[in-house]
């Protein structure tokens, strides 16, 4: 039997070294076939991600709003609910924290209290909204959180080119500046590392707990690997639907958040989506299947993709969007690492005697 | 409103309808089959990239709409061979093509073209305007069915030659039955995988076509993420329209209408940002009327099976 286990360690680890390895391989080829040369290319990548504390701190700085994406999503998908919204409720939440940043009375801590609240109520409820639309008219919720993201970017996007835009300011459609009593302290001085990193990985740890050691996680986990089961043991579908939304929502409305409170200071129009965050979080999730410690590991190494691809971009001939196809090969191999495992239930199932 | 609707704007409907409409196609034939396919919108975006390189390596129309087909062919035969070769889930899989359809497109879009967001040559030649003789000089039917690519038309034939093969021909009844019972069409001998490879790969070359009407249709560019969320509007039609090609047609219509009617909005005092949002409001709000009955909101789920 440990044996057993040993093995299964063994697998778990291995999967994603090996995926990490075909995803090298596969941009190899892609910086080949441009011409480009592939040691020199990592060389750089592995330099614009880590080459110093200034580039550690930035590739730690870019992974914190995507591990708290990653971790919303994980929830959603731990209870079996597609949720592609992460986009929006990241939306939706950074403008809301940014609101109440500005609006709020008080000294910094209670403005950044509110805004904490207020961008997380708004991601909330954005995607309970998603969540409503299943549980009372039966709308896919796959369909329904992709299709509220587009209304969400676009309706922030009108909000602050016009009616919340800067009073005289120089700049383009954003926010005024927030009070700087409000801004998320640095955790290095002179560096981009912010301490909402530290809150994305409590969160993690949080979350690990809550699904291992509750009665609500457990409910959750039952209900996304075998919803006849949780409905045989009295789960009521609707109703943790809602809450795994709504705390879904929450989580990618914080990682707006902190993008506001942290880095930009203000809400400015794209500063969430051309950096694809929201995306990033849902490959996080999938490479880590779910899992909220992996998917902060996960997270990190996205990020360092990313922010390596820039170096690669500034030094080298190879265009920065060589880190997407390494990202996206990477998912697609981990895929068929679902895969086995399903395989391998399959079997299980068969030789008990009890397949369809 | 009287300069909103007029029959250049029925005529409009066409042009966009046609990559909805055969990208849905694919999607109902996948759905028929058993498989939720939300790759769709990534197959479209490298259907689109590939027409335009197709274009540019031949020079010639109609290879480069071959081109892209065979292109997405090989896409859509990963996808099928890592949904129904490898049992993985279609939809985490689906998610990771798109991705990959993304970061591939932007990164030979600078590699092959140099260029970064956008590419557009003037020289290149798009698909041709079919004037249909004798249509084209009555009044009003002629300014809505005639003039326009042949992929338009190719679309509105497959949902004839698709509800055809689907509901009156054996191949047609035992692809039905692969996706409706397998356990029952592996009894009779049916090799089920077979009938699920070949539904996703014509899936793709469909997609391969429209994206080829994306690109080389009403103008002739790419631009990164073209496709711009119409393989999940096609999703929606698809499941709208019970996965039925005739029903397929009639939402694909309706989307068609809505998303020229947003672009008509824009000369008018609406802020921009409404009038682009309002093809995916439309869509929420007619999924809230048309209630989807298929079996594939199931799948629509990681528990799916």
């Amino acid at each position: 039997m440990k044996r057993i286990n040993w093995t299964a360690y063994a697998q778990s680890l291995a999967a994603p070294l090996l995926a990490v390895g075909v995803g090298l391989l596969v941009g190899a080829i892609a910086i080949w076939a441009v011409g480009g040369s592939v040691g020199t290319t990592y060389a750089e990548m592995w330099k614009g991600a880590f080459g110093s504390f200034y580039f550690t701190a930035s590739t730690l700085t870019r992974a914190t709003p995507i591990i708290l994406t990653a971790l919303g999503v994980s929830l959603a998908f731990r209870a079996g609910f597609f949720n592609l919204g992460a986009e929006g409720q990241m939306v939706f939440g950074a403008l809301a924290a940014a609101l109440a940043a500005l609006y709020v009375p008080g000294p910094g801590p209670v403005k950044m209290l509110a805004a904490v609240a207020a961008g997380m109520l708004a991601g909330g409820l954005w995607s309970l909204l998603a969540g409503w639309l299943d549980t009372r008219f039966r709308m896919n919720l796959l369909i329904t959180t992709l299709l509220l993201n587009y209304i969400a970017v676009y309706t922030a996007g009108y909000l602050v080119a016009f009616p919340l835009k800067e009073k005289g300011g120089t700049g383009g459609a954003q926010t005024a500046m927030l009070d700087n009593s409000a801004w998320l302290p640095k955790l290095f001085a002179g560096t981009t590392l912010h301490a909402g990193f530290i809150v994305a990985i409590a969160a993690a740890v949080l979350l690990a707990l809550f699904l291992t050691f509750t009665t609500k996680g457990y409910e959750i986990r039952m209900l996304g690997s075998n919803p006849l089961f949780a409905a045989y043991g009295g789960v009521k579908r609707g109703q943790l639907m809602l809450v795994s939304m709504l705390l879904s929502g929450a989580l990618a409305g914080l990682a707006g958040t902190f993008e506001v409170l942290g880095t930009q200071y203000r809400y400015i129009d794209n500063m969430l989506t051309s950096p694809g965050y929201a995306w990033s979080g849902i490959m996080a999730t999938l490479l880590a299947g779910s899992n909220p410690i992996g998917s902060v590991l996960a997270a990190i190494l996205l990020a360092a993709l990313q922010t390596g691809g820039m170096g690669v971009e500034r030094n080298t001939e190879v265009p920065l969007e060589i880190s997407s196809v390494i990202q996206s090969s990477l998912i697609l191999f981990v895929s068929a690492r679902i895969t086995f495992s399903f395989i391998k239930r399959r079997k299980a199932r068969a030789a008990n005697g009890n397949a369809a | 409103m009287g300069t909103l609707l007029d029959w250049s704007l029925l005529s409009a409907t066409l042009w966009k309808v046609a990559p909805l409409l055969l990208a849905a196609l694919a999607g109902a034939l996948c759905a028929r089959v058993g498989i939720f396919n939300v790759a769709l919108e990534g197959m479209m975006l490298i259907g689109a990239f590939t027409a335009i390189l197709g274009n540019d390596l031949f020079g010639n129309v109609a290879l480069a709409v071959l081109f892209a087909c065979f292109c997405v062919g090989l896409v859509s035969l990963l996808f099928a061979y890592l949904t129904i070769g490898l049992q993985a889930n279609a939809i985490v899989v689906g998610m990771a093509i798109n991705f990959l359809a993304n970061g591939l497109t932007a990164f030979l879009l600078y590699a092959i073209f140099g260029v970064k967001g956008q590419y557009r040559d003037s020289t290149m030649s798009g698909l041709p305007q079919w004037h249909i003789p004798v249509i084209q000089d009555i009044p009003v039917v002629g300014e809505l069915l005639s003039g326009h690519t042949p992929l338009v038309y190719l679309a509105f034939v497959l949902v004839a030659v698709l509800q055809f093969v689907l509901f009156r021909t054996v191949i047609g009844f035992r692809l039905l039955a692969v996706g409706e019972n397998p356990a029952a069409a592996k009894s009779l001998g049916l090799k089920i995988r077979g009938y699920q490879y070949g539904a996703v790969v014509f899936g793709g070359v469909l997609c391969g076509l429209a994206g080829a009407q994306l690109s080389l249709g009403q103008v002739t560019l790419f631009t990164e993420n073209m496709t711009a969320g119409r393989g999940f509007i096609a999703l929606v039609a698809t499941m709208l329209g019970q996965s039925n090609p005739l029903g397929v047609m009639a939402s694909s219509l309706l989307f068609g209408f809505l998303d020229t009617v947003s672009t008509r909005l824009q000369g008018s005092s609406i802020p921009t940002h409404f009038t682009m949002m309002f093809p995916y409001v439309m869509t929420i709000v007619v999924m809230l009327f048309f209630k989807d009955k298929t079996y594939l909101r199931q799948s629509g789920r990681l528990d799916g099976k």
